[in-house]
């Protein structure tokens, strides 16, 4: 449900089969239009700085076109009620709800059955709180439109929003976005930040997206204490980056994905550095793909468990350019003699596996068997093969490493 | 014990088997070869081989005396050349120069060739390079021929045909109707016509309108430029183009069989934003960022030269154009909604179907030519967009989207109802099925993939085995050679169950966007010019031919004719000498008639270099305008006495020819 909101103590009710765009249109700025359960007609617009509130059951209906409501004024604030529906064209962008202009609020709403839910158009300081947003569900998941939508907007804040059964929740070139505490499932991209600098994401949860988040061509991200959970299928992915730099990426589980993490040309510039540091990566079918051999990346006291591949460099690579210490790997086979809490020997992965496995499918039935019962095979059938080192970590933690997420309240 | 402990030992050996079996021997033996070298063993230790490496090798080596199975012709991007290259061994087999310059062949430093570069002048000005992106071959009945191919340059709108009898431009058509281009070249299927549509939108024909003025006096237009085959030659004054609204309309296809008569075009930007960053308007990637969807242009090219026949047109730029408004009311064009900033448009081979891959998307969306066609009809249309054309329905247009990945870019098809699609975001190609629409397999490839070619993968017949997939930018993969990175072209081989990468070829000229694979055994090229005398862009026997034993020096009005011909090892006249402020003229006919009989001329400091090969004549005029002693010589190695295969050409000073 959608976080309780206070009802103005001064507006003007509008009952409920009423037109409501006159009461929004006579109302001055600072006043507020007040619904009361029931149905109303959409289409509305609120162009000054007036509150329209409405309890859940007080719903603005589409007619089955074009948006249901638009908010263009500085101080539009929405509060409480329930937008349902919206056109069907997505070269339209038919919305629930468009937001463009300054200081623009909407929070408590129920929105349900639009094609997009909430599309946020060179705006600043917007703020989405506490919404419910439900998408059409439709099985194709490209015939969805998306959750929430972002474009050219700046220091806005999307938070603890509840958002599922739509495409994508999308923020393209924004500066300052705070998108913090929302849930999203049931869709495609749960977050997907493009040209979007200086954002926070914090105990965000995504869970069975085809892609958790994916950051692409932004920098100075704070990415923390969120959940990644069962971003599974062909291109299942809990976080993605691309050509991306100076993303922090810290406490946060992945769990039971494709890929837990995928990292392409990241950081891109030189000079930029990415640091993922004491992160979960679990049951995945691959806990790190680093798409090629990369620099400027540091893994600390993250923890891998319970991966069917801890962590693979396509194109014949390796993560050798990549900081690796005090992480926790589960098929770490070496000891801790002077009890430090540190491995003697260094961690290292090998070659062979990765590399094979994609060649030779048929090597996957040995996946789960003891590492070193596989390199025994491994070199058996293939004497000729030299492993190569995939990536070193001269200091394993013997700790088992556990993070945690907040619980959904 | 565990019951799984035991498993591995058991397909450990049917394993290794398997893998002994296809890949010739299993020895570890120091053994050797029939060669009497080292053995397979030794060899792939000492070179760090795997299996897998080795049977790539083997699938791609083609020994010498042997020769590749297809070929592929590539766009050479802003180098502005074609590239020809054999596969499976991908090696190069040719340059050919089209927009640019290109001396070892000649291009561009004699007459007929000059004339061919003149061709593509636009506002008045020589242009000596081109961003060429899409090289089309021609067809018949939507099948390669192997007899021309087309070219078109982005940055400076241009079409070139290049004839594949001896691999050389033979034409390049320029129209200023438009400012830019990018859906080119598109080939119908009987090339009737070439496609060539706009890019970035301008006010049509070369005029001038502020940006202020964008959505009402900037257009976009595509041109069908006719082809007559039997010349071999674009027909400019046969060529049409319609007009289109100021979208940035993107790449096209052809329709073939089912959907034969129409033509397809992606666009961006439907939000009509051109930049102004320093202005307070958002940059243009991000304007044109702003929608969700963009729109498929559909358009019923045989239904608008009957539009052409009839007049309705308006002359813009010397160009036959059917105005907006008229391919609304005629029916000509219908817009169906796409994924944003959309790439490839493909047509499936049996033409019932339009694959559009979405950059920002994850799927492959299949738009199916009945529905479109039903829809019209019907007149069932969604509305119209702010110029009046009719919108057709999304969902009613698609039969359905396959999940792809992330970021699908263009499609290819084999002969087993795959298509394979670049995937960019993920570094892919995936391979799926036309008829269930699941991706069954997909391979990784190097960095930043964009267009991919399968054999003859784009007509009506693919063949299915090969595919380059086409990566922009070769980081970390080859030996370094500066900061300007070479292309990395990835050969992939499809007839296996699995996808597997055979090679990295190394690409260093501009972006090559697009290639096309043919069939080796379809093109037929000439081995020598006959008759001897033959100019090369015209194919008959040029008026200034010279026979042996004609050779001469003749003062005419126009300047001095130097009739000469070249054969192992000498010019004749092997003396040229001239006064200095006359115009010379050079026809040289190489009279030799023997495979291997190509010689070279040039003159130092003339900025010249001519390309003989045999049979071949060729004429070039000079003006004589500094005195001196010049060298001229073959520069083509021809014979063992190629360095003695010179000359002098000698220009008199003013001074000393009036004391005689």
């Amino acid at each position: 449900m959608p976080t309780p909101v206070h009802r103005p103590p001064q507006c003007v009710e509008v009952p409920p089969g009423q037109p409501v765009q006159p009461a929004l249109d006579r109302t001055p700025d600072g006043g507020a239009v007040c619904l009361l359960p029931g149905i109303y007609a959409g289409h509305l617009v609120v162009d000054r700085g007036v509150t329209l509130y409405g309890p859940p059951s007080a719903i603005v209906r589409s007619d089955g076109t074009g948006t249901t409501v638009n908010a263009l004024g500085r101080n539009t604030r929405l509060l409480g009620f329930t937008i349902e529906g919206s056109g069907r064209r997505y070269d339209k962008m038919d919305a629930a709800l468009h937001i463009q202009g300054d200081e623009i609020q909407a929070d408590g709403l129920l929105i349900r059955g639009a094609v997009f839910g909430v599309n946020v158009e060179r705006s600043r300081r917007v703020r989405l709180h506490g919404n419910v947003i439900r998408g059409t569900g439709e099985a194709a998941l490209g015939l969805r439109g998306d959750g929430i939508r972002f474009w050219e907007t700046t220091d806005s804040s999307i938070e603890g929003n509840f958002i599922s059964d739509s495409r994508d929740l999308v923020i393209r070139y924004t500066r300052r976005t705070r998108i913090l505490g929302n849930t999203i499932t049931r869709g495609r991209y749960g977050l997907h930040l493009m040209y979007s600098s200086d954002a926070i994401l914090e105990d965000n949860r995504s869970i069975g997206n085809v892609v958790g988040t994916f950051i692409m061509y932004s920098h100075e991200v704070q990415y923390r204490r969120n959940l990644l959970a069962a971003s599974t299928g062909a291109a299942g992915m809990g976080l993605g980056m691309k050509e991306s730099g100076n993303v922090e990426v810290m406490d946060n589980i992945a769990l039971r994905n494709t890929v837990s993490l995928y990292i392409d040309t990241s950081p891109l510039q030189l000079g930029d550095h990415n640091r993922f540091s004491h992160n979960a990566f679990v049951l995945s079918e691959v806990g790190i793909i680093l798409h090629s051999s990369q620099r400027g990346n540091t893994f600390e006291q993250n923890s891998f468990h319970d991966n069917q591949e801890q962590v693979r460099v396509e194109g014949g690579g390796d993560a050798l350019g990549s900081e690796w210490e005090g992480n926790d790997f589960d098929d770490y086979a070496g000891f801790d003699f002077d009890g430090d809490g540190i491995g003697d020997v260094p961690y290292e992965l090998h070659s062979f596996s990765s590399k094979l496995l994609s060649r030779f499918p048929n090597l996957a039935f040995f996946r789960g068997t003891l590492a070193l019962d596989l390199v025994d095979t491994v070199t058996h059938i293939l004497p000729l093969l030299k492993p190569r080192a995939l990536l070193i970590d001269r200091r394993p933690t013997m700790q088992r490493i556990s993070v945690e997420v907040p619980r959904e309240d | 014990m565990h019951p799984t402990r035991s498993r591995p030992k058991l397909r450990r050996s049917r394993l290794a088997l398997g893998l002994c079996g296809a890949l010739l021997s299993c020895d570890n033996q120091p053994g050797s070869t029939p060669a009497g070298g080292p053995g397979l063993a030794e060899l792939m230790k000492a070179r760090g081989l795997t299996e897998a490496d080795v049977a790539a090798a083997l699938k791609t080596y083609v020994p010498s005396g042997k020769r590749d199975e297809y070929y592929l012709f590539a766009s050479g991007g802003h180098g502005g050349n074609l590239i020809v290259i054999g596969v499976p061994s991908m090696r190069i087999l040719k340059y050919v120069g089209v927009f640019t310059p290109e001396p070892w062949q000649g291009y561009g430093f004699d007459t007929a060739t000059k004339d061919v570069l003149k061709g593509g002048r636009r506002i008045g000005r020589d242009l000596t390079w081109g961003d060429m992106h899409h090289p089309a071959l021609s067809e018949t009945k939507g099948a390669y021929d192997g007899e021309f191919i087309f070219v078109n340059d982005k940055a400076n709108p241009r079409v070139a045909v290049v004839s594949l009898k001896d691999f050389n431009t033979v034409q390049i058509v320029a129209s200023e109707l438009i400012q830019s281009e990018h859906g080119a070249t598109f080939v119908t299927p009987n090339t009737e016509y070439v496609i060539e549509g706009s890019q970035y939108p301008a006010p049509l024909g070369g005029k001038y309108a502020d940006l202020d003025k964008f959505n009402e006096m900037y257009r976009g237009a595509a041109i069908f430029w006719k082809f007559d085959r039997k010349q071999g030659r674009i027909d400019p004054a046969q060529s049409w183009a319609v007009e289109l609204p100021p979208y940035m309309q993107d790449l096209a296809d052809a329709g073939k069989l089912a959907s034969d008569g129409w033509a397809f075009f992606n666009s961006f930007d439907t939000e009509r934003a051109y930049g102004g960053n320093a202005e307070g308007k958002p940059p243009l990637e991000s304007g044109a960022s702003q929608n969700d969807m963009d729109y498929l242009h559909v358009f019923n090219w045989r239904k608008a030269e009957q539009v052409v026949q009839a007049g309705k047109t308006q002359t813009i730029a010397g160009m036959r154009t059917i105005m907006l408004p008229t391919a609304i009311e005629e029916g000509l064009l219908y817009f169906i909604p796409e994924p944003k900033s959309p790439h490839g448009v493909d047509v499936t081979p049996d033409g019932k179907e339009i694959v559009v891959g979405g950059k920002l998307d994850t799927h492959a969306t299949v738009y199916n030519m009945a529905k479109i066609q039903a829809l019209i009809e019907q007149k069932k249309f969604d509305g119209t967009d702010p110029y009046g054309v009719p919108i057709l329905s999304f969902r009613e247009s698609i039969r359905g989207q396959c999940e792809i990945g992330l970021g699908p870019l263009h499609t290819q098809f084999d002969n087993q109802g795959y298509a394979y699609t670049s995937v960019f975001i993920e570094t892919k190609v995936a391979k799926w099925s036309l008829k269930d629409l699941k991706v069954v397999d997909k391979i990784s490839t190097h960095y930043n993939i964009g267009h991919l070619a399968a054999a003859e993968g784009d007509t009506v017949s693919p063949d299915g085995k090969y595919l380059v997939a086409m990566n922009k930018w070769a980081i970390d993969r080859f030996a370094d050679v500066g900061p300007l990175l070479p292309q990395n072209f990835q050969l992939i081989d499809l007839s296996g169950e699995k996808l597997q990468l055979l090679y990295d070829m190394p690409l260093p000229l501009g972006e090559p966007h697009y290639a096309q694979m043919i069939k080796a055994d379809k093109i037929k090229a000439l081995d020598i010019y006959k008759p001897m005398g033959m100019n090369a862009i015209t194919h008959e026997r040029d008026p200034f031919a010279v026979e042996g034993g004609k050779e001469r020096i003749e003062r005419r009005a126009d300047g001095v004719h130097v009739f000469m011909t070249a054969v192992r090892s000498h010019f004749t006249p092997d003396i040229v000498r001239v006064k200095e402020g006359e115009i010379v003229h050079l026809h040289i006919t190489n009279i030799e008639q023997a495979k291997d009989a190509t010689h070279g001329f040039t003159i130092g400091s003339h900025n010249i270099n001519l390309s003989l090969e045999p049979g071949k004549h060729v004429n070039v005029t000079l003006v004589a305008d500094k005195a001196g002693v010049f060298p001229m010589y073959c520069t083509e190695f021809c014979s063992a006495l190629h360095l003695e295969m010179a000359g002098y050409f000698l220009v008199e000073p003013k001074a000393a020819s009036a004391k005689k």
